[in-house]
């Protein structure tokens, strides 16, 4: 007689009498109906005719319409929308590279004082936007020291995308995960390439980099949420309405005095969409980087 | 071994991130260590020493939501793991409807936090024909005011963060369930143990260290607590949610008390260092023996 | 070697805070009379005050050929300007309510004005210049807009059930049971309320709505008590008379519309135009929008009676002002703004006619007819309501927490059935006096 088999602590799957199959299914559904219900409501939301909070529900009420959207157009919602990809765009890139390249000189080069930037990097990772906010703003605004020199030289970054770009250029997380993975290229192949004549910056772009590829795919994709969920920040940036990212109109959507709750439906469907596309377009690479970021601490 | 001589490459390569990490992380929080012992105005700056400190430690403002960041970085902490571990067991499994299943339950994770909030303000809507109350209401439960009384607030704002949080636990479990050896649940059966005495002799040990991860990422997470507060209560009512980075951000930038909103950061900068430094000893302690 | 890596750290630490710490004061701003205005307008981005405004902006570059720039925010407008102060960066002219007048002038962000220094300054209502006067006396804005509370009342209910025009409490409250017993609409559902109310705590908006009733009573939240010096008196006799009823107005009565305790005033807009209560005490900025959504007929505006305890009316008048501030690099624009919008001229464009997004609600220049401007009757109603009963909200130094008291803690009346009214305004008056007090200005 061989061992009981076992894929899970509880074996849940191999119980398989109607009675345990049912209690699984309405196990199943209750799980998927508290984690997800409320964004279906949401998304279905967003599409009816709804007006105050009591016609919330998992139901369509009054028919399927563009017309919130409309409206929120009228609200500006695709110059917030853009404003949030110009943001995410162009922040990503910048993180990114900035990540491989800061990777690139601490998992490779060796020099002096790595071990401090790299504990200096790290403890970058406990200095969130959050605990930085008040100074940041004044920093942000007089930017150093141009406007110390020479006040007509003043650099005031709020109101620009690059006050919220800048800020997360350099993300300690991409850098970590950056840095482990490349310790772990083999130098062999690195060191063909310099044999063969190539420069640093060819050796990096041609050689490492394609090699790093599944390390790109999670601060790739662990930057983008990083980024999309910003609120403080260009709280802090955006002075008016012209700057806004989308996650900030959807406050003033609410309290918005003419239009109804519809409106901060399709706000919220389209702020919540790119950041779920992204994930189930990039799975695996998000769970890696959960665990992988996560078990390294 | 080659010489060591000074080559410009490394620095070149790491310049990008040392000039943006010095710009938006170090200046900062220099200038906000000073600004810590000022009291700062528009027509000029005072030294005040050490008031501003003493100002956070002791105005009940600050004492109150010390306490209920506290109370809700615990709450938020300890149910999204217990809730996540659960979750975890029920989807353990390679079954390709069990993949499904967990990619529904991660979605919150995923939701940016501005949605989140609205979200469940709506959920949350205090009528008696409101979608959380309607939900209760098949269950012959009252209407509940949620968001909108004191005694409620922060229980409500604690569960919209268990909310996202739980899924998100759930994921580093299912990571660490992976990496629990089969074999020891073979033996285990073949001596005779349950499903019970499997989980706590065997599965527990096993996820050890993932308690110590996620229990401190929560933590962190849960002292900066901000974006969530911030829309569903924005403190209210009556102070009930008020956390500390939301007080911070009344003081810092709507009443100009700059000093003391950036004396209150520094608080919260040390609590995380104190945190992390902590939990990373305790860690290394147990590794040790 | 670990001494050593400590070396670098410090002295990067320090190098760090160095660079960090230098900025102590604004440097002095060079005037260029050319330099375009930057104009704040607490408003939504996009929304008809915001082209009022810009239409308003546009006309005074005609004028003077100075440059403008309209910047609308609505929500964080505050948070926005003490951050711009903060940073030293003030625009040059902002329109703010008249209760943030304390609250900036103590920061030293007002330029004060005196009225020699604008022409046509004589033509501004006393009333109005009022509301731009510090507690140091001296006047640290232009007037611009008032604005006083009053019904809003749906003229076919009241007409269906034959109910006549409020003259006391005592009648209003007849109405609004009436209203909601009575089935005004006719549908044959019990689905009316009398009031309709913005009774959260939000923005304060449950002491907004409180004041005109506590002083349409002849009560009040802080009095006067010698120059500069106030005391509490939300717990004298008619102000608890006020908030007593109406309380009973949501807890016995029943006749508030349910979930007023929990909303703000989008809701409240649209609770009225979906027909489920029939009073609104309300601002006239929101009558265009409700002849335009419900329809002419349906709205007629009636001043609040006083109350049993009032010796003649009093209702919550506030209003706009035009801000000039600190640091600008063209004071000679500000100045000729700020008589721009007070001129007839200015104030007839902020006015809008009759449409929505009038950011001039009532005129505070005496030269201006509203008959010529406005054809709705009803805005007149406000007008002369405005003149007899308006009372501003105490000119302590900063209104803003006063407001946010007092709406917590009647807001907690109002929710709470089985509260002590006369208990909790004890305790809201020690709340004032210790506020009072922090202020600086509390009577010994």
């Amino acid at each position: 007689m061989s061992a009981q088999r076992f894929d899970t602590v509880l074996g849940l799957q191999q119980r398989r009498s109607p009675l345990a199959v049912i209690i699984k299914i309405a196990v199943y559904t209750l799980m998927v109906l508290v984690f997800a219900g409320p964004l279906i409501g949401l998304l279905i939301g967003a599409f009816s005719h709804v007006v105050d909070p009591t016609k919330f529900s998992l139901v369509p009420e009054g028919g399927f319409t563009f017309a919130n959207f409309g409206r929120a157009g009228e609200r500006r919602i695709w110059n917030y929308l853009f404003n949030s990809f110009v943001v995410v765009g162009f922040g990503l890139a910048l993180q990114m590279l900035v990540s491989v390249f800061a990777a690139y000189s601490l998992a490779r080069k060796r020099m002096r004082g790595a071990s401090i930037l790299m504990l200096l990097i790290l403890a970058t990772m406990m200095l969130p936007e959050e605990v930085i906010a008040v100074p940041l703003s004044v920093v942000l605004a007089d930017v150093p020291p141009f406007g110390i020199v020479d006040p007509g030289m003043r650099v005031n970054l709020t109101n620009s995308y690059l006050g919220m770009i800048l800020p997360v250029g350099a993300w300690g997380f991409s850098i970590l995960v950056m840095t482990e993975f490349m310790k772990e290229v083999p130098i062999e192949l690195e060191e063909a390439a310099k044999i063969d004549g190539a420069g640093d910056l060819r050796t990096f772009f041609f050689v490492i980099l394609p090699l790093c590829r599944p390390a790109l795919g999670v601060i790739g994709v662990f930057g983008f949420t990083m980024i999309w969920d910003q609120y403080l920040l260009p709280l802090i940036v955006a002075v008016d309405y012209t700057h806004w990212t989308l996650p900030l109109a959807l406050r003033s959507l609410r309290g918005d005095e003419e239009v109804g709750i519809g409106v901060l439906l399709a706000g919220t469907i389209l702020a919540v969409l790119p950041s779920i596309l992204v994930f189930l377009a990039f799975q695996r690479q998000f769970v890696r980087g959960l665990t992988s970021g996560a078990i390294k601490g | 071994m080659p010489r060591r001589r000074f080559s410009a490459v490394p620095w070149f390569f790491l310049a990008p991130a040392l000039i943006l990490l010095l710009y938006f992380k170090f200046i900062p929080m220099a200038q906000g260590l000073k600004m810590s012992f000022y009291k700062v105005r528009y027509s000029g700056d005072v030294w005040v020493g050490w008031e501003n400190y003493a100002t956070v430690l002791t105005s009940e403002a600050f004492t109150s939501a010390i306490w209920h960041t506290v109370i809700l970085a615990a709450g938020i902490t300890a149910g999204s793991i217990v809730i996540g571990l659960v979750l975890a067991l029920l989807v353990e499994g390679q079954a390709r409807h069990l993949w499904f299943i967990r990619t529904a339950a991660f979605l919150p994770v995923v939701t940016t936090v501005a949605v989140v909030a609205e979200v469940w303000r709506i959920m949350y809507y205090p009528a008696e024909d409101g979608p959380l109350n309607s939900i209760f209401g098949w269950f012959g439960i009252g209407p509940q005011p949620f968001l909108a009384n004191e005694n409620s607030s922060l229980m409500s704002v604690m569960a919209m963060g268990i909310w996202k949080g739980a899924p998100y636990d759930m994921m580093i479990f299912l990571a660490g369930l992976a990496g629990v050896d089969r074999n020891l649940y073979e033996q285990a059966a073949v001596d005779g143990a349950n499903v019970w005495k499997r989980f706590t002799q065997i599965t527990m040990p096993a996820l050890r260290p993932v308690f110590f991860i996620i229990f401190i990422l929560a933590a962190i997470r849960g002292l900066r607590i901000f974006t969530e507060v911030f829309l569903a209560t924005n403190g209210a009512p009556n102070g009930s949610t008020e956390v500390l980075m939301t007080l911070i951000y009344k003081l810092g930038f709507q009443q100009g008390e700059l000093g003391v909103a950036a004396a209150g950061s520094i608080v919260l900068f040390a609590a995380t260092v104190v945190l992390t430094v902590g939990v990373q000893l305790l860690r290394r302690k147990e590794r040790d023996t | 070697m670990m001494s050593r890596r400590w070396t670098v750290a410090v002295t990067i630490a320090l190098a760090v805070v160095v660079t960090g710490c230098s900025k102590t004061t604004p440097p002095p701003t060079n005037q260029d009379p050319g330099a375009p205005i930057e104009i704040w307008i607490r408003q939504a981005p996009e929304s008809d005050s915001h082209k009022t405004l810009i239409k308003m902006a546009n006309a005074f570059t005609a004028k003077t050929g100075i440059q403008t720039k309209v910047t609308a925010i609505f929500d964080g407008f505050e948070t926005k300007l003490q951050q711009q102060g903060a940073q030293h960066a003030l625009p040059d002219v902002v329109i703010n309510d008249t209760a943030q007048l304390g609250n900036m002038q103590l920061q030293g962000w007002l330029r004060e004005i005196k009225k020699s220094d604008v022409p046509g300054s004589e033509k501004i209502t006393d009333r109005a210049w009022a509301a731009a006067q510090a507690s140091d006396g001296k006047f640290y804005a232009m007037p611009f807009s008032a604005q006083s509370f009053l019904l809003l009342v749906r003229a076919d209910w009241r007409k269906k059930l034959n109910l006549p025009e409020p003259k006391s409490w005592e009648e209003l409250a007849s109405m609004a049971k009436a209203f909601t017993d009575n089935d005004p609409d006719g549908n044959g559902k019990k689905d009316t309320y009398g009031f309709v109310i913005p009774g959260g705590t939000e923005r304060g908006y449950m002491s907004w709505y409180a004041s005109s009733f506590i002083w349409g009573n002849g009560g009040d939240f802080v009095a006067k008590s010698g120059e500069g010096k106030w005391q509490p008196a939300i717990n004298n006799t008619k102000s608890v008379e006020a908030v007593s009823w109406l309380k009973d107005q949501f807890c016995a009565q029943k006749t508030v519309n349910p979930g007023a305790v929990n909303n703000n005033t989008t809701v409240t807009h649209e609770v009225f135009e979906k027909g489920q209560g029939g009073i609104y005490l309300v601002g006239p900025y929101v009558l265009a929008r409700f002849v335009k959504s419900m329809g002419t007929d349906k709205i007629e505006a009636i001043a609040l009676p006083k109350g049993p305890s009032a010796s003649g009316p009093g209702t919550l008048a506030e209003g706009e002002n035009v801000y000039l501030m600190d640091g600008s690099k063209n004071q000679a624009g500000q100045l000729k703004f700020a008589e721009f919008a007070a001129s007839v001229e200015g104030q007839s464009i902020g006015m809008n006619k009759d449409d929505p997004g009038a950011i001039v609600r009532l005129p505070v220049n005496k030269d201006v007819d509203m008959s010529k401007v406005r054809a709705d009757a009803r805005w007149k109603v406000f007008q002369d309501f405005y003149n007899t009963a308006g009372v501003y909200t105490p000119s302590v130094p900063n209104w803003a927490p006063f407001r946010q008291t007092t709406a917590d803690a009647i807001n907690a009346v109002m929710a709470n059935c089985g509260s002590d009214v006369r208990q909790s305004m004890d305790k809201l008056a020690d709340q004032l006096g210790a506020e009072l007090k922090k202020q600086n200005v509390l009577a010994s």
